[in-house]
């Protein structure tokens, strides 16, 4: 069994970050607040409630070297939490914006953070010592709608973002001063900041869940036509391959090697993706069930009533299952997964375990240690 | 064929009547102050967008004529192509959209039996693609 872990945190969880030694858990139960949970003797209990946002937190990161949280929320604001004695304290990050912040994250060297928008802005924020606080500089030109995915790419420089007019853009964030120009970025550190390095126009409807894998050679996104677009060579001749798949659409990705990527959506359960020699990408299975043999199975239990309705069938494709709709795959999440976060071991590039959470409130960690047939992409 | 020409949607098809009306009146006043070339400019593109459209609602009733021809669903979904299931989802869709009796219960047999085949997520790329539609 892939689902090492379950746990049942709140009645529905937006986001969720883990604390640098992983035992600490920190997530947003569709609130204001975000609520930090510690492991103690086999049992989870509420340390720290962070209270200063006004509307949902969309958006959580925690830096692992650092040790400082980033959160974003609709109210337009992002704080960052720093440790101090047994207390986080807040500061506040005046991000200029007029609509809600969607996502945020950490750069690699954590001295940078990005943040989505709903004013198909993205802003980047960093540290002045001088002044004693984050300035954010905007990247307002070319999103035509709200900015649902950011990325950093290994380079702390370039930032891959998603949106809802259905594009990935991949832009440069070099900052002077806080950057430094190194030969071996390339052309990334030769471009000025905000410059759109690369747009790609692959998907028809909306755009989420951007990664860059662990080289930063590859980039996945996902659009809201159940499909999945790989991008190999980011740059002036970008390989674009568009993997189409049977399910409901997804929400979130994550590289867990060069040749695996997991994703997580409105299936409720992860789907494995994997690139095989050729560098072809395509679905493997599901995670938490074994490889299906047959590709005319049925859809989820939970969809049989709606579809007995619509094609004038008293009873369809009723199974004893169907009290339980979730439980047609073996799923452990019973509702959306909107986040999915690695849980990396230090010096380490292949993910061996991450954790999903989901409008049913439940954290669930993952372990492919055992998963014997995913070995070879690992 | 009073289904096939329920397939075509009578508001398209005053529409595009009413716009060949317009565009000949155009290029006769062109013509009758001899200006030929200025016709031909507005004559060309015109023509072309007509050609598409013809082409378009054709293919529809050709498309039409052969979902209701179909006896063998499931032999039909075997044989075709994987490549070609979104399309087929967005032709299903079109015909449901008529309203017509016979057309909907066959496009709806066919569709249950794609949905099996190609999953949900066909059906989410048909809706979705609102640039590539039939």
């Amino acid at each position: 069994m892939a689902a090492i872990s379950v746990h049942q945190f709140a009645q529905c969880i937006t986001c969720h970050a883990w604390s640098p030694d992983h035992s600490m858990v920190a997530f947003c139960p569709n609130s204001n607040e975000v609520h930090i949970y510690r492991l103690s003797q086999d049992k989870w209990e509420k340390v720290h409630v962070l209270q200063k946002h006004d509307q949902i937190v969309s958006g959580i990161d925690w830096s692992a070297r650092s040790n400082r949280i980033v959160t974003a929320s609709h109210d337009r604001n992002s704080y960052v939490w720093n440790l101090e004695g047994s207390e986080w304290v807040p500061t506040l990050v005046i991000l200029r914006l007029n609509r809600a912040a969607l996502c945020v994250q950490w750069s690699p060297k954590e001295n940078k953070f990005a943040v989505g928008s709903g004013a198909k802005t993205v802003c980047i924020c960093y540290y002045e010592q001088e002044n004693n606080w984050w300035v954010s500089k905007l990247i307002r030109k070319r999103h035509d709608s709200s900015v649902t995915g950011v990325a950093w790419h290994p380079n702390n420089i370039l930032l891959a973002t998603t949106s809802t007019d259905g594009k990935c853009r991949v832009f440069s964030t070099f900052i002077k001063g806080v950057d430094t120009k190194d030969s071996r970025t390339g052309t990334s550190s030769d471009s000025k900041f905000g410059e759109q390095i690369l747009q790609l126009d692959l998907s028809f409807s909306w755009a989420f869940g951007v990664k860059w894998s662990p080289s930063g050679n590859t980039l996945a996104y996902v659009g809201h036509n159940s499909m999945i677009y790989f991008v190999d060579d980011v740059g002036p001749s970008p390989l674009a391959q568009n993997v189409a798949f049977r399910d409901l659409p997804l929400r979130d990705v994550l590289f867990v090697s060069e040749r695996m990527v997991v994703g997580v959506g409105f299936d409720c359960s992860p789907m494995v993706f994997a690139a095989d020699e050729r560098g072809i990408w395509s679905f493997v299975r599901f995670l938490g069930e074994r490889k299906m043999a047959s590709s005319g199975s049925k859809y989820g239990s939970q969809f049989s009533e709606a579809f007995g309705k619509l094609y004038g069938q008293s009873k369809h494709g009723v199974s004893n299952d169907a009290v339980e709709p979730s439980r047609s795959r073996g799923g452990v999440h019973e509702n959306c997964i909107n986040c999915i976060v690695p849980l990396r071991q230090p010096g380490i590039s292949t993910v061996m375990r991450f954790s999903t959470s989901g409008l049913d409130g439940k954290v669930v960690v993952w372990d492919l240690e055992n998963q014997a047939d995913l070995s070879d992409y690992l | 064929m009073a289904a096939t020409e329920a397939f075509v949607e009578a508001d398209n098809a005053e529409a595009i009547i009413t716009r060949i009306e317009h565009k000949s009146r155009t290029i006769d006043s062109l013509l009758k102050h001899s200006k030929p070339v200025e016709s031909l400019q507005v004559r060309i593109p015109f023509l072309c967008h007509i050609f598409s459209t013809i082409k378009r609602v054709l293919i529809v009733i050709v498309v039409h004529i052969a979902l209701m021809a179909i006896k063998d669903v499931g032999g039909l979904l075997s044989s075709l192509d994987p490549e070609y299931y979104d399309i087929l989802m967005k032709y299903l869709y079109r015909g449901l959209s008529t309203g017509d009796r016979l057309t909907c219960d066959q496009c709806l047999h066919i569709h249950e039996k794609l949905t099996e085949r190609a999953g949900l997520g066909c059906i989410l790329r048909s809706l979705a693609d609102t640039v590539n539609t039939v």
